[in-house]
């Protein structure tokens, strides 16, 4: 079967991994993934096409905005396939109500948005499915992981970059900073004359994202109303659609608490380097943005983390773990009792790699990508 | 027949009449015609559904972009109206090679963000049948049908005879006819043509009256024309002011012939990219509603055969100055002329008979003449 995949892609963020995966992977068994779109030099894994006539499925991949391609390459998509060879994947939980956990993290600002993105939804496909363990009401949704693990991409220990840090944490600053802030923080401060490096690898730790439109032509042009009218032009340029402006709360920062307990900041990386990045530090701390947890969502960085030649630490409760990651996953848990365990793991790091050894191969025999592949094509046929 | 249109209307600028006037025209032939969308608070006589069932015929009306409806509405329409009922109607020239003419163009990705190759994809996955308002389709597989109509019954003012037309025209005074010109049609790739025609009224302006421009654009090129570095919206305000050239604004689609007939003569322009191809325009038909004399800036062979014969009277040639004084000192001539080309229009162009074409895609169903 020859799919296409319709997606907001970014080197540094979102899924763009996991899609590559399916073109490699499903090559293996006779079928061909592609991402709509033209050729993107930091995307360099990628196959990309717009001939909407090889492909026989579509598939929308959403994750926080209703991505939507310019209009005349949105008709000839909706045109080429019908309803019922359509399928989204909501990776965000979006296709929600409206959800806020403890006044903090929420899917959606309002019920009028939550509306909105499920009329989207609905008109585009019959079908939602969500990577959550967590089984629907919802006739529509069905689950599916989505993610898997290819034991091929584990980095080897021998060719592993020298280890700079013995905490790490690889991430967007997303909804994550009262987990971060209440948790992770205090458990540094009790124990930070015992730990070496401690870094965060990610955007808006240290600022939130400059605010404010770009100026230029595009927008000179947008703004005239003689040019909308004529030209209707208004309507031609991609717009993220399906949310409000990101709440500032969602981007919450401490520079000057990161600055005293000798947290060093930097950057995101390309999908690429993600592994090599997480392989530079004894540990790696996994979170999670609190929607999601509650939505039993699984994300790339479930499987990607154990590629990497580390220790990773997950910040969900047990029997969660449990059910992803097999009984050894249970063990690499940290709530409840993060500094413990992080000296822990640090002055026994062979009994961690030995559970990190059971979990990768729980992952590579329930959660191959192989599998999943599978799946999706299954799905894409009912 | 129940017709869907599918396209942006909006009543200041394309193909709004037009639109109306198959409204207008269903009622009395026995058809039904429905604009698809919701309800346009500034066009209540417009009808507008989302209702798919029982459509016969979805004809995607296609200027810009922004004519395929927007989501929701466009995956309800593509997955609520069978292939075979569907049809494209091109009206600018989009499904052709990339076109280059002067300034002009039918694919300019700056200007809306599409290449050719999307237009042609695009139509080919909405329908095997694409329509194009031309005589002549450089494409074998388009067909020919002008949409565009001539309604009769909308001539603002009717006359017997070329005579009684002229006398009245002769005996309008300024509250009637202030003005010896008056083109009403945006600035959008018709500055060089306007532009010389201005230049050789300008020796009979005193005799002929004062010229206006109304539609967008025309006294000042657009700020994001220039930033995008498009040339195809010129103008010289100091020219104009020079010939007295009065510049208005747009006017809704309803006010066109009630001003047209403010002034003497009406003439009729079409961008470079339309004459290259021979597409029709509102204004190609709408003119001759006008109670003025229709001045075809157009080619002849054009003219001959959409207008017919009669209609050569009215085109003017090199000497628009001698042409307009001989019409003021002769008007019978020339009315004789427009009477005729009306009468032409009438029996060649009315809405019944576009109706009917569209009558025989129904029955013909998908026509499965587009390669792909």
């Amino acid at each position: 079967m020859n799919i296409l995949f319709v997606m907001k892609h970014r080197p540094n963020a979102g899924n763009i991994h996991a899609v590559v995966d399916y073109m490699r992977v499903g090559q293996r068994h006779g079928h061909s993934f592609a991402l709509y779109g033209t050729e993107d030099p930091w995307v360099p894994d990628a196959r990309f096409s717009t001939n909407v006539w090889a492909f026989d499925r579509l598939v929308y991949l959403f994750e926080s905005e209703l991505y939507r391609v310019q209009r005349l390459r949105e008709v000839a998509l909706l045109a080429k396939f019908p309803k019922r060879h359509r399928l989204i994947l909501d990776m965000d939980g979006m296709y929600n109500p409206p959800l806020v956990l403890d006044d903090y993290d929420h899917n959606h600002t309002d019920e009028a948005e939550s509306l909105r993105w499920i009329e989207f939804c609905d008109t585009l496909s019959d079908r939602i499915i969500k990577p959550t363990l967590a089984p629907s009401d919802n006739p529509r949704v069905s689950s599916l992981i989505i993610y898997g693990y290819d034991p091929a991409l584990q980095l080897d220990p021998a060719s592993a970059p020298p280890k700079q840090f013995d905490i790490l944490h690889v991430g967007h600053n997303w909804w994550r900073w009262k987990e971060v802030a209440g948790e992770l923080l205090p458990a540094f401060e009790q124990i930070r004359d015992q730990v070496g490096e401690i870094g965060f690898v990610g955007l808006w730790w240290d600022a939130p994202p400059p605010e404010g439109p770009k100026a230029g032509p595009d927008e000179a042009l947008q703004s005239d109303p003689e040019a909308f009218r004529q030209f209707g032009l208004w309507w031609d340029a991609p717009r993220p659609e399906g949310r409000k402006a990101a709440p500032v709360e969602a981007f919450q920062s401490d520079p000057e608490a990161f600055r005293r307990l000798r947290i060093h900041t930097s950057t995101a990386v390309m999908y690429s380097d993600v592994i090599r990045t997480m392989s530079t530090a004894r540990i790696n701390i996994f979170t999670q943005r609190p929607i999601l947890r509650h939505l039993k969502h699984l994300t790339l960085k479930y499987f990607e983390i154990f590629y990497a030649d580390t220790i990773p630490l997950l910040m969900f409760d047990g029997d969660h773990a449990a059910a992803v990651y097999g009984p050894a996953g249970r063990e690499l848990t940290l709530a409840g009792r993060v500094a413990e365990k992080l000296l822990d793991a640090l002055r026994r790091p062979d009994h961690y790699r030995g559970l990190v050894e059971d979990v990768r191969h729980h992952l590579a025999a329930h959660h191959s990508y192989d599998r999943r592949v599978e799946e999706l094509v299954a799905a894409m046929r009912e | 027949m129940k017709l869907l249109l599918v396209t942006w209307v909006d009543p200041l600028v394309r193909s709004a009449s037009t639109v109306h006037r198959y409204a207008a025209a269903s009622r009395a032939l026995g058809h039904e015609v429905a604009v698809y969308g919701d309800p346009h608070p500034e066009l209540p006589s417009l009808p507008f559904t989302r209702d798919l069932s029982g459509v016969d015929l979805a004809l995607f009306v296609v200027q810009v972009p922004s004519d395929f409806p927007d989501m929701p509405y466009l995956a309800r329409l593509l997955d609520g109206v069978p292939r075979e009922r569907r049809v494209v109607l091109d009206l600018w020239g989009r499904f052709n090679d990339t076109i280059r003419l002067d300034h002009d163009f039918n694919h300019l990705e700056k200007l809306d963000g599409h290449l050719g190759w999307e237009w042609a994809e695009t139509f080919h996955a909405v329908s095997d049948t694409i329509l194009q308002p031309t005589l002549s389709p450089l494409r074998p597989e388009v067909a020919s049908f002008l949409f565009h109509g001539y309604d009769h019954g909308s001539v603002a003012r009717r006359y017997e005879t070329a005579r009684e037309a002229a006398a009245v025209w002769r005996a309008a005074g300024p509250a009637e006819k202030p003005y010896g010109v008056m083109y009403v049609g945006s600035n959008w790739q018709r500055w060089d043509q306007v532009r010389r025609f201005l230049e050789r009224y300008g020796p009979a302006r005193s005799e002929v009256g004062r010229a206006c421009l109304v539609g967008w654009n025309w006294g000042k090129r657009p700020d994001w024309a220039v930033q995008k570095g498009i040339v195809g919206i010129d103008t010289d305000p100091a020219f104009l002011a020079e010939l007295g050239v009065e510049v208005r604004d747009g006017v809704r689609f309803d006010e066109v012939i009630g001003l047209l007939g403010k002034a003497r003569f009406a003439p009729v322009f079409h961008r470079p990219l339309f004459q290259h191809l021979g597409l029709v325009t509102i204004r190609t038909f709408e003119t001759f509603y006008a109670d003025s004399l229709p001045v075809l800036m157009l080619p002849r062979e054009f003219v001959t055969a959409v207008y017919g014969q009669a209609a050569l009277a009215l085109v003017p040639g090199d000497d628009v100055a001698a042409y307009l004084t001989d019409a003021l000192r002769r008007p019978e001539k020339y009315w004789d002329a427009v009477l005729q080309t009306r009468s032409h229009l009438a029996r060649h162009h009315s809405y019944a008979q576009r109706f009917q074409t569209l009558g025989e895609h129904v029955k013909g169903g998908a026509r499965s003449g587009v390669a792909r």
